[in-house]
């Protein structure tokens, strides 16, 4: 009996807790549209998340309790519904992510409270009532649903065939912090789906202005939050649906629907690009011990460990491979700015020997690492820089030895001096007695 | 005011052609010996001075709370010995009648000494 629960529970250790944040997903979604995902739910269970399901206006379960998360992820697939629940607000959403929590929000083109969350973050969503509308290629199915490209990128796997697409796109703002993941194809554009042409022709006369168009419109965009947290916006929830993922696309072949799916969810759920500083340690050249504080000049070696979140040994493992990491040694300016390189002996160690500037202060090592898509790493430590102590100068230096015997000669001239000068003195004396 | 008094080389030039070579004639003839010793170690402290000076210009300043205690010190001691040859000199009787030539060489003597302890402490 107890092998077979050692067994269980090492079977349950293998599959539970994929994200490096936790594993109990809400999903906010009404009950007819919850049968459209079922492919997308199964792949989350598959890869060892609790799905709890929440009607949009079921007051239970809640997203926070006193200000404490209930979950670690929200997936906010309700996209077609207008009036939410009483905690279901933009500025608990907000607040979930300060918190760490991931969210994944879907908008569509039915205007409701996602409408202005969108713009929070930096994605202004077109008009209400205007989808994506594409003619390009030429397929049976409505313009409304159009199949878009994937571009390489650090969030998709390489090489996925076109998505299904159907919902709103919206401009991206220039915020550091917004991830580009799919974005429009250039000749898609929002408009009112009954009236694309008239609404070209005006929009031709004004010289495309006010035309939602082009391939800088966002369709899917993660946003990465200061503290670790991660946004998740899609232009239609229907991008995750069985629908799309079973539907063939205009040449025949079988879509990126189900890979995509699982890929943005994987980056909004912490599951991939996820790095933390597991220690830092400074020290002078030759110790071991990190001094309380630096004199100017020291050779001060600094060292950082990094680790990336391996979602499928369900452990953090050394991050190898960075090649921009960068030190300051900042007050108030970096007086310092050097790359870390990589500890080849000791993976994921970082590492590097400067010598501390010839200012006394209170300075800080500043690791600030942020890539786009990548968890941003963050480390200060302050430490003071003091000038040497009163016997801590190099002395008897061997440029100074021509001062060294000046003073000498000097004294030893007072000397000889005050002898002779004396004896002088005493035979003067003498010669005066004799006189 | 400190000629060379290192060397007393007889000259066979007439003094009157040469006011240099007269004046040297006759610090040599009227100078107490006493005066004129103390002349020689002005003139050595000068040249070391010196030498302190042009090294500082010319090689390094560093460090250079050693420049400024060795070229003080000749300084210092420059000045000291001057002071006590004007108090000595049998021609200022007069302008220091309160202070005897034994008292003069004391004060010259402990400022000297004062002088060397800053000057080996700022040394280092």
């Amino acid at each position: 009996m107890l092998p077979l629960l050692s067994l269980l529970i090492s079977l349950v250790t293998l599959v539970v807790a994929r994200s490096s944040t936790g594993t109990d997903v809400l999903v906010i979604v009404s009950a007819e549209e919850q049968k459209d995902y079922t492919l997308f739910f199964e792949d989350l269970e598959g890869r060892g998340y609790d799905l709890f399901f929440r009607e949009p206006k079921a007051e239970k379960p809640v997203l926070l309790d006193a200000d404490v998360p209930q979950f670690h992820h929200v997936l906010m697939l309700a996209s077609d519904t207008k009036a939410f629940a009483s905690d279901i607000t933009p500025q608990n959403i907000v607040e979930l992510l300060t918190k760490n929590v991931n969210v994944v929000v879907a908008l569509s083109p039915k205007q409701n409270l996602f409408y202005t969350l969108a713009p929070e973050f930096g994605l202004v969503p077109p008009p209400p009532g205007t989808p994506l509308i594409s003619y390009f290629p030429e397929r049976t199915d409505p313009p409304t649903v159009l199949p878009v490209h994937v571009a390489p990128g650090p969030i998709v796997t390489p090489n996925t065939p076109p998505v299904w697409f159907s919902g709103i796109p919206f401009s991206v703002g220039n915020s550091p912090l917004l991830v580009p993941i799919l974005n429009a194809p250039s000749e898609s554009f929002a408009s009112d789906s009954d009236s694309t042409t008239e609404s070209i022709v005006e929009s031709v006369e004004k010289g495309g202005e006010g035309l939602w168009a082009g391939s800088s419109l966002g369709l899917v965009t993660g946003f990465q939050v200061t503290d670790g947290g991660r946004a998740l916006f899609l232009g239609g929830g229907a991008i995750l649906s069985d629908a799309f993922a079973n539907k063939a696309l205009p040449d025949g072949s079988s879509s990126g629907n189900k890979q995509i799916a699982h890929d943005v969810s994987a980056w909004a759920f912490q599951e991939s690009l996820v790095l933390r500083i597991d220690e830092t340690s400074h020290h002078v050249v030759n110790a071991t011990e990190p001094k309380e504080y630096y004199t100017t000049n020291d050779q001060v070696v600094y060292t950082t460990k990094i680790s990336r979140w391996n979602a499928k040994e369900n452990e953090w493992e050394p991050h190898t491979g960075v090649d921009d990491l960068q030190l300051e040694f900042t007050m108030l300016d970096p007086h310092v700015r050097t790359g870390i390189p990589e500890d080849l002996a000791r993976p994921g160690t970082y590492s590097v020997t400067f010598r501390a500037p010839d200012r006394h202060g209170v300075f800080k090592f500043i690791v600030d690492y942020r890539r786009k898509g990548w968890t941003h790493l963050k480390s200060a430590i302050t430490v003071p820089v003091v000038p040497p102590r009163h016997d801590g100068y190099p002395r008897f230096l061997s440029a100074a030895w021509p001062y060294y015997a000046g003073a000498v000669s000097t004294s030893v001239g007072f000397v000889l001096f005050a002898a002779l000068y004396l004896a002088g003195e005493t035979k003067e004396a003498g010669k005066k007695k004799k006189e | 005011m400190a000629p060379k008094s290192t060397s007393s080389k007889a000259t066979t030039v007439s003094p009157s052609s040469n006011p240099v070579l007269a004046l040297w004639k006759s610090y040599n003839e009227q100078t107490p010996d006493r005066l004129r010793f103390i002349d020689a170690f002005l003139v050595f402290l000068m040249l070391t001075g010196v030498i302190q000076f042009v090294y500082c210009v010319l090689v390094t300043n560093f460090p250079f709370n050693a420049f400024l205690a060795g070229f003080s010190s000749t300084v210092g001691q420059f000045v000291l010995t001057a002071s006590l040859r004007s108090q000595v000199d049998p021609e200022n009787k007069n302008e220091f009648k309160e202070v005897s030539p034994e008292r003069a060489f004391a004060d010259f003597a402990f400022g000297s000494i004062v002088l060397h302890f800053f000057v080996f402490n700022f040394l280092g």
